[in-house]
């Protein structure tokens, strides 16, 4: 497969600069708005959640940025991801390339634009006091770990979606629960003790964990959460993998 | 004769389509019709056996709707057989129906990039090449606008281009040949002579008889799914337009 894929590099390289470009085309502000959307979005929390949750978190707003710009990777390439292969439908037809580029593509956009978004993090944490330490080299490490989670998930939903377009639907209203089974508004430690197991089952929170342990409080991740991650992505990875070579043969005739 | 001196080996390839009357593409049509999806499996190709031999230029001939340009795709590898094997051996491309998968916003430049690329070539390769493939589209002075904007033979002509110039070693064509004018049919047919020459392997669907007398050295008639004679094209040829009468 990683040969097949040496092979096909251009047809990648292509592909993704299309995703990263061609998602704001024709808007006034284009590629731009992968940065200011989030940043609203922040923005809405920020002004909003103190007043109804009464969070008491320090540097709330540090606090947000580093968890919304990583879900804000993740729900991009899942939404984008998850009707890449339909909209390729054309391509599909008519020729033959690995298919795995597609969803890949998409998550290397994602890649991409995540860390470019790091700059924003970067800028927030030296300008709101919180300040950057030598910690932040192990940021490539965790959104690699991301990019393999993300992609296993997009592989799956993609393949499946093309089978069941109800997939897609579904996958919204999760990504919505998972919006808040994450704490990303939110620290763990508002939930009563006995249910915060359901948010560390959740690898995202083991992610989120680690970006802001990572970028705000300057230390190393726990060992054991990252340990569940690294588990849990590989598991991930191989199945979104192994459904997508199940389905693949037969994307030219569903789609 | 050696095995690698196949350039394609089918191997008792059946395929089936099933066709649906009322597909249901939801989960709940899928689940409150399960029972009375009224769908029939449909056999288009059963228990083929071909093997073509590098530097063939095979036509695949037969009536509308007898599984030539399925057996095509099968060896594109777009779709895969039920039963049975395909296999293909070197660098292939291939040219099916109209259009190659071009992107509609995309300039004609940026689309050869984009499907050469898919053919599995890299940048410096295209570098190489894209004046050649310009040049023999003869769309120069259109080459940078969208691909929306060009007419089906400019669309041909373009994906033609890249096609026959990307150098592989087995290179599929369906039903394209009647496309474009005089000039550019001569033009292609000149090319395919050439790459002829130059030992490639060259699949083509078509029902243009006389072109293909000229270019092929076999042809193959397939009939409701199975070969119904395989040999020298004029005799292939003349027993085809037998009955058809």
């Amino acid at each position: 497969m990683i040969k097949n894929l040496y092979n096909y590099r251009e047809l990648l390289k292509s592909n993704v600069k299309k995703e990263i470009r061609g998602k704001y085309k024709g808007s006034f502000l284009g590629i731009l708005w992968s940065f200011i959307n989030p940043l609203l979005q922040v923005a809405v929390y920020a002004i909003v959640f103190p007043y109804i949750m009464r969070v008491k978190t320090e540097n709330y707003l540090q606090y947000l940025i580093v968890g919304i710009i990583p879900w804000t990777f993740f729900t991009t390439v899942l939404n984008q991801g998850m009707i890449t292969v339909r909209m390729n439908a054309g391509i599909i037809k008519k020729v033959y390339f690995p298919r795995e580029i597609l969803p890949i593509s998409v998550a290397l956009s994602g890649l991409v634009n995540f860390f470019i978004s790091c700059i924003i993090i970067v800028l927030f944490c030296v300008l709101g006091g919180v300040g950057i330490s030598w910690h932040i080299i192990l940021l490539p490490v965790f959104a690699v770990i991301q990019f393999f989670l993300t992609l296993g998930v997009v592989m799956a939903l993609s393949a499946i979606n093309i089978y069941v377009k109800d997939t897609e639907y579904l996958i919204n209203f999760i990504v919505n629960m998972l919006f808040y089974a994450t704490p990303i508004l939110y620290p763990v430690t508002l939930f009563p003790q006995k249910i915060r197991w359901v948010l560390y089952a959740n690898p995202l929170t083991e992610l989120i964990t680690a970006y802001r342990d990572i970028f705000m409080y300057h230390q190393l991740p726990a060992l054991l959460p990252t340990l569940y991650l690294v588990c849990i992505t590989i598991a991930v990875f191989f199945i979104g993998l192994l459904i997508f070579r199940k389905l693949e043969k037969g994307f030219a005739e569903e789609v | 004769m050696k095995r690698e001196e196949y350039s394609i080996e089918v191997k008792n390839v059946t395929k089936k389509f099933k066709v649906f009357y009322d597909k249901p593409n939801t989960l709940k049509e899928k689940l409150v019709f399960w029972k009375n999806n009224k769908s029939e499996t449909r056999t288009v190709l059963e228990d083929i056996n071909i093997k073509i031999k590098k530097g063939d230029t095979v036509a695949l001939i037969g009536v509308n709707g007898s599984g030539k340009s399925t057996l095509l795709k099968l060896m594109t590898k777009i779709i895969y057989p039920t039963k049975g094997s395909i296999i293909t051996r070197g660098k292939l491309t291939s040219l099916l129906e109209l259009g190659a998968g071009f992107h509609e916003d995309f300039t004609g430049r940026e689309n050869i990039y984009f499907n050469a690329s898919i053919f599995g070539l890299t940048r410096k390769e295209i570098e190489a090449k894209i004046d050649d493939i310009i040049e023999f589209s003869e769309l120069k002075d259109f080459i940078d606008n969208p691909v929306r904007t060009y007419s089906s033979g400019m669309y041909m002509r373009l994906a033609f281009s890249v096609a026959i110039n990307v150098e592989a070693e087995i290179l599929l064509i369906d039903e394209i040949l009647a496309v474009g004018d005089q000039h550019f049919q001569d033009k292609c047919f000149a090319k395919l002579h050439e790459l002829k020459e130059s030992d490639k392997t060259i699949v083509i669907v078509s029902h243009s008889l006389d072109s293909i007398k000229k270019l092929c050295n076999r042809a193959i008639w397939i009939s409701e799914g199975h070969v119904k004679k395989d040999g020298k094209t004029e005799e292939v040829i003349e027993e085809y337009l037998k009955a058809c009468k």
